[in-house]
């Protein structure tokens, strides 16, 4: 490990870092505007200038350039000084002077670094460069004047984001960032780029001129439009959510997040339910908490358990989930069931969950995707995957949709009998997966909600058993979920007890008038009309199918209105904390199941979020352990039988609407429309 | 009004003019070289000092040497009356939103759902 002399002071530092890093290392901040910890380095911002010895006598760009053993590094000397002032000043050159109009006043890195190393008055009488604006899409807006050509974005749309589109045109003066063709960015991670410009060339569009940095509170939560469970930061003004920033968690999302996560959020203002309902005749009528209750006290009371069924929601947290099952263990129901879609899921932990965690992509070395497409699926974990392809030595294969992923992927077929191939040994890719030394399977929800979806998934547990891929020191069972409540309601145990029900059998239940009330837990994406005569008890926080079939509506909160603990599809138990409050006379999920348990006289045991999260623990250990993830118990699961030739279909077939938030949300619908139109141009 | 003004005006005051509230203006009657006149207001009814208008605020302060015409200084079509301070009174503003203020109160940040 190479040692180096920082300002003086000797430290030992990795071999093969920057100067720049190892002065971060050293805790010292150098200013910057082209470096990212995570796009490759581009050098051309000149705005890290460092002096070093031995070297040439004149200040190098640290960030570019490697540490060597017994290297002198000066970082406040005047010589640094001066230079990076005179690199501050050709910056500004062209740089309007328009920060009490520019939304990224407050949070510019122009704008912090200007206050250490700006000059107090231009010594440039020219006029400044103008720069035609570009068209990038429903999400991010241009102002090009403001460009100070760090590349950041041109690097993050190749590098990361995988789209070759954006570039630069012209040389010095001249240059321009541009997407070449006018056309909106085909990915669904454009949102991060207005994260990464450091200036206010790039900015948010739906956000534009709404709030400034300071006025906001912001709050650390978990997301939930997908499985991953993205860490994110919820900015809010009063009771609006004005906006969501990812949060840094190399473990899950790095530091990205989707379009889809950061742009929902307007959904979270229309379509919401703020008061009870409850259905008298045929039309559903406003009623107060008292008269819900008593509505469906006085259809359940003496109603037989098995008659009743319910049905947890693709986006519950925890805490409301074990409410619902409590109360419908004290009802003698077994009819429960947290899989929407259907989903031949209920074995062992490690049967559910990305056993190797999103960390274990960057180790695998021969991936196989199975009836999943992970860009519409979860597009931040589709971004990890290539950033292991980035890193060269990988082989990807996939047995489904052929979709374009991003990156180069061997499509092996289309349906179970390919993956029966596959597992006999029959194909060339067969041999790769053996010769991996850890080899990763990702099977999707397009692979496993199916008719035959429980000998898929014994198929896929015996492939990784005869690659050895579960063993001690790797498990490369994978399972990409799409919903984010789906893994918290398996550990909870969400799946029908003896003699119970699972989501298909309620529906059947319904339409035989075997089920005669369903309570329906924010569950919107079931066939209602299958829902037959059944007294349905809606209780969610937009008014979506459930609540147009439902004849008791109890509005409760989004996943930005109530404290929640989400399982992400890892496995990974994180804490989401309340943004803001619910709408209306909405309230916490939890709390409204204790006041019904109490209505029917099967009161719940306890009163308080603590005593909730004591019962979660209580009924698995994996609630204890927080932003916590390994591989879990292995064991038989899956029912070996006959597939049939269907092909596999990824389970969404469109990214941009997948839940009751983005299906109300006008800029998710503005982002369909732009990516439907690229489509049809190509 | 207090009664140390009313003697002081009594004895030293010398009437300048009267403004359209009827507050009556005055200044100093001596003249002693070298320091400017004194001047002030015996307002009519509360003393208040919003209720001064504007030409006679500048006349007050010392910024306009000559006290304004007889009849209002003259005035162009697009000045509006002056208008006192509200602030504590009925007829205080009060933002929308405000328990007592009238009009049409502010929409929630949220577009509930109607069932159709």
């Amino acid at each position: 490990m190479p040692k180096v002399k920082i300002d003086g002071v000797e430290l030992e530092v990795p071999a093969g870092i920057t100067v720049l890093q190892a002065c971060e290392l050293a805790g010292l901040e150098i200013p910057r505007f082209c470096y990212h910890d995570r796009l490759s380095i581009a050098g051309n911002c000149r705005m890290c200038l460092v002096e070093v010895k031995p070297g040439p006598p004149k200040p190098q760009a640290s960030c570019a350039l490697p540490v060597a053993d017994k290297q002198e590094i000066f970082t406040q000397t005047p010589t640094v000084q001066k230079a990076r002032k005179g690199v501050m000043e050709f910056l500004l050159i062209n740089h309007p002077l328009d920060c009490p109009i520019c939304d990224q006043g407050g949070e510019c890195d122009l704008q912090d670094q200007a206050m250490a190393y700006g000059f107090d008055r231009s010594r440039y009488h020219e006029n400044k460069r103008a720069v035609p604006d570009k068209e990038l899409g429903p999400l991010v807006k241009t102002s090009m004047n403001r460009c100070i050509h760090c590349t950041r974005c041109i690097r993050f749309a190749t590098e990361v984001a995988g789209v070759e589109q954006l570039g630069a045109t012209g040389r010095g003066e001249s240059m321009e960032v541009t997407t070449y063709v006018e056309q909106a960015l085909a990915t669904e991670l454009s949102g991060n780029l207005v994260d990464l410009c450091p200036v206010g060339a790039l900015t948010s569009k739906p956000y534009a001129f709404e709030a400034r940095s300071w006025e906001l509170t912001k709050t650390e939560s978990v997301d939930v439009l997908d499985a991953l469970g993205s860490n994110i930061r919820i900015d809010t003004r009063g009771a609006q959510v004005m906006r969501v920033l990812p949060r840094l968690n190399d473990d899950v999302n790095e530091e990205w997040i989707s379009d889809k996560t950061r742009h929902a959020i307007d959904g979270l203002r229309h379509q919401r339910l703020d008061r009870p309902y409850v259905r008298k005749g045929n039309k559903l009528v406003e009623a107060t908490w008292d008269e819900a209750f008593g509505a469906i006290a006085a259809k359940l009371n003496g109603m037989e358990g098995s008659k009743i069924a319910a049905i947890a929601g693709d986006q519950c947290d925890a805490e409301s989930m074990i409410a619902l099952k409590d109360l419908l263990t004290a009802l003698g129901s077994p009819n429960i069931d947290c899989r929407q879609d259907g989903a031949k899921l209920d074995g062992p932990r490690g049967s559910y969950i990305f056993n190797p965690g999103v960390r274990g992509i960057d180790q695998a070395d021969a991936i196989l995707l199975v009836g999943t497409n992970p860009r519409a699926e979860s597009p931040v974990l589709n971004a990890r995957i290539r950033k292991r392809y980035v890193h060269g030595n990988v082989a990807i294969a996939s047995i489904g949709p052929a979709e374009d992923l991003t990156y180069p992927v061997v499509r092996l077929g289309a349906g179970p009998a390919t993956l029966r191939d596959l597992v006999d040994g029959k194909l060339d890719f067969a041999q790769k997966l053996q010769g991996a030394k850890h080899p990763l399977i990702i099977v999707g929800m397009g692979a496993l909600s199916r008719e035959d979806g429980a000998a898929v998934l014994a198929m896929a547990r015996e492939l990784a058993e005869k690659l050895n891929a579960v063993r001690e020191d790797w498990n490369g069972f994978a399972v990409l979920h799409t919903a984010a409540a789906r893994v918290g309601g398996l550990d909870l145990g969400l799946v029908p007890g003896e003699g119970g029900r699972d989501v298909a059998g309620i529906l059947e239940g319904c339409q035989k008038k075997e089920i005669e009330a369903v309570f329906l837990l924010a569950a919107d994406e079931i066939d209602t009309t299958k829902l037959g005569k059944a007294f349905v008890i809606y209780q969610g926080h937009h008014g979506d199918a459930g609540a147009h079939r439902a004849d008791v509506i109890l509005p409760g909160a989004a996943y930005t209105e109530k404290p929640g603990i989400y399982v992400n599809t890892e496995g990974r138990v994180q804490v989401g904390r309340r943004a803001g409050y619910p709408p209306g006379d909405a309230r916490e999920d939890w709390a409204i199941l204790r006041a019904l348990s109490e209505r029917l006289g099967k009161t719940l045991p306890y009163d308080t979020l603590h005593q909730v999260r004591s019962r979660l623990v209580a009924v698995n250990k994996v609630f204890a352990a927080i932003d916590q993830q390994a591989p879990a118990a292995w064991g038989p699961f899956g029912k070996a039988g006959a597939t049939t030739d269907v092909p596999f279909k990824s389970a969404v077939a469109n990214f941009y609407m997948t839940c009751p938030i983005s299906r109300a949300s006008k800029i998710m619908a503005d982002c369909m429309a732009s990516r439907s139109h690229l489509m049809a141009a190509e | 009004m207090i009664i140390g003004t009313w003697l002081f005006t009594k004895m030293r005051g010398e009437l300048v003019g009267t403004d359209a509230e009827g507050n009556r203006y005055f200044q100093d009657k001596r003249v002693v070289a070298g320091t400017r006149r004194k001047r002030w207001v015996m307002y009519n009814g509360v003393a208040e000092a919003s209720r001064v208008p504007p030409e006679w605020h500048g006349w007050l302060h010392h910024m306009l040497a000559d006290p304004p015409p007889a009849g209002g200084a003259p005035r162009k079509p697009w000045q509006k009356d002056h208008q006192p301070n509200l602030t504590g009174t009925d007829l205080a503003y009060r933002p929308p939103g405000h328990t007592l203020s009238t009009g049409e109160k502010p929409k929630p940040p949220y577009e509930a759902w109607r069932p159709g």
